[in-house]
């Protein structure tokens, strides 16, 4: 068995996480034998932890190992490792916390179900982050569009989703996972286009859509506005050997040598809107 | 012969936030099942519905007008402004879609955020 220490990230910002992310998940195939140990670390986000829960659904020979009691205390809130993939559970574990979001693990199958647990997520992420005129919209239109394209295009039946909040650095993250064909499968499985990870990336950003549909496409690149242009945010997006980072003012391409996330990984983080929020012109 | 009108809450049948395409195959079948020729969905209660869902509501109203054995009129009905304001862009760009920008990206290996 391989056992990975997982590192405190330097410092705060989705780009720090996203290189503990890395250097986790470096080398690592679905079918290796892996212990993770969280003992080190200090806190963890949800770009970390939601990761490590979709790829221990799909790799039931990992283990995770912490001895950090606060970090356990929180494990245990957020209902990690196996989530809450039913409103009923939902609902009993708010009226129990207000201060967590539970981890929410989404079943193509449950339908509407799925749905009305996707909402009860939403709306408690929008109640976490205050109630600023259109901040609802701001958090349900990235919400809506990146969890619709797991069941759309990932080939996959489970996804997952989690986010925190951070009263004190008035912020919250959102994670959404799923380990289904990754972008660059999609474009070969639909379109007959052999792109490799970083230029099915891209192709995303564009709006062109595996789909034929011409009307299609515009969920990742519009959500990503909405995070980054409306909120003044950081998004991350990664599938493969590749990750996109945005901001409002600039988007990197980077590589990941020696990574491959089977799927598609989503991390951004929206600062606590100050002001009114309108996404109507960037929805396109 | 006086046309059958029904109403269906979509909140109910669907959910408050209406996400995923899927679903609204949910409602296809649900107005399938219904013996009336003009459909009003209620929206009351839902507080917001994603751009792809509101596309393939779009489509599946265009599919029951046009529908040659028994084609169904459906009328979106008490939407809040936010519904209203997603149905419409969505719409605008049905009829005439917008050109999709380049994009511009710096190319860069994880090595060079170690540093």
């Amino acid at each position: 068995m391989t056992k990975i220490v997982i590192e405190n990230p330097k410092g705060e910002s989705l780009v720090a996480e996203l290189l503990i992310l890395y250097k986790t998940f470096k080398n690592i195939n679905l079918e290796d034998n892996v212990e993770f140990d969280l003992s080190e670390l200090n806190w963890i986000h949800p770009f970390l932890l939601l990761p490590l829960i979709a790829f221990s659904k799909e790799n039931k020979k990992i283990k995770c190992d912490c001895k950090n009691s606060e970090i356990l205390k929180y494990l245990q809130m957020v209902k990690f490792p196996e989530g809450i993939n039913s409103v009923d559970d939902f609902e009993i574990m708010i009226a129990k916390s207000k201060t967590y979001i539970p981890i929410s693990v989404l079943k193509k199958e449950k339908g509407v179900e799925r749905e009305k647990l996707e909402t009860l997520f939403s709306q408690l992420v929008y109640k976490s982050l205050g109630s600023m005129k259109g901040a609802n919209n701001a958090v349900y239109y990235p919400i809506s569009e990146l969890v619709g394209n797991i069941f759309e295009h990932s080939r996959k039946d489970t996804g997952f989703i989690f986010g925190q909040y951070y009263p004190k650095k008035e912020y919250l993250d959102i994670c959404i996972v799923d380990c289904g064909r990754g972008l660059k499968q999609a474009y070969i499985d639909e379109q007959k286009k052999n792109f490799d990870h970083g230029q099915a990336i891209e192709e995303v950003l564009k709006g062109n859509s595996t789909k034929p549909d011409k009307e299609r496409g515009y969920g990742v690149r519009t959500s990503k506005r909405v995070v980054c242009e409306a909120l003044g945010g950081q998004f991350v997006l990664i599938s493969g050997d590749s990750a996109l980072i945005s901001n409002k003012s600039e988007q990197q391409l980077v590589s990941l040598p020696g990574f491959n996330w089977q799927g598609v990984i989503i991390a951004y983080r929206i600062p606590k809107p100050t002001g009114p929020v309108d996404i109507g012109q960037y929805l396109e | 012969m006086t046309k059958q009108r029904e109403k269906i809450d979509i909140a109910s049948v669907l959910a408050r936030i209406i996400s995923s395409r899927d679903v609204v195959a949910t409602l296809k079948e649900k107005i399938n099942n219904i013996n009336a020729d003009q459909i009003d969905l209620d929206f009351s209660n839902v507080e917001f519905i994603s751009r792809s869902a509101a596309h393939e509501l779009l489509e599946l109203k265009e599919k029951f007008k046009n529908d040659l054995i028994s084609p169904k009129e459906i009328f979106f009905d008490k939407a809040n402004s936010d519904v209203v304001d997603m149905l419409r862009i969505v719409a605008a760009n049905k009829a005439v879609p917008k050109e999709k920008e380049e994009v511009k990206l710096k190319k860069i290996s994880i090595r060079a955020l170690m540093l």
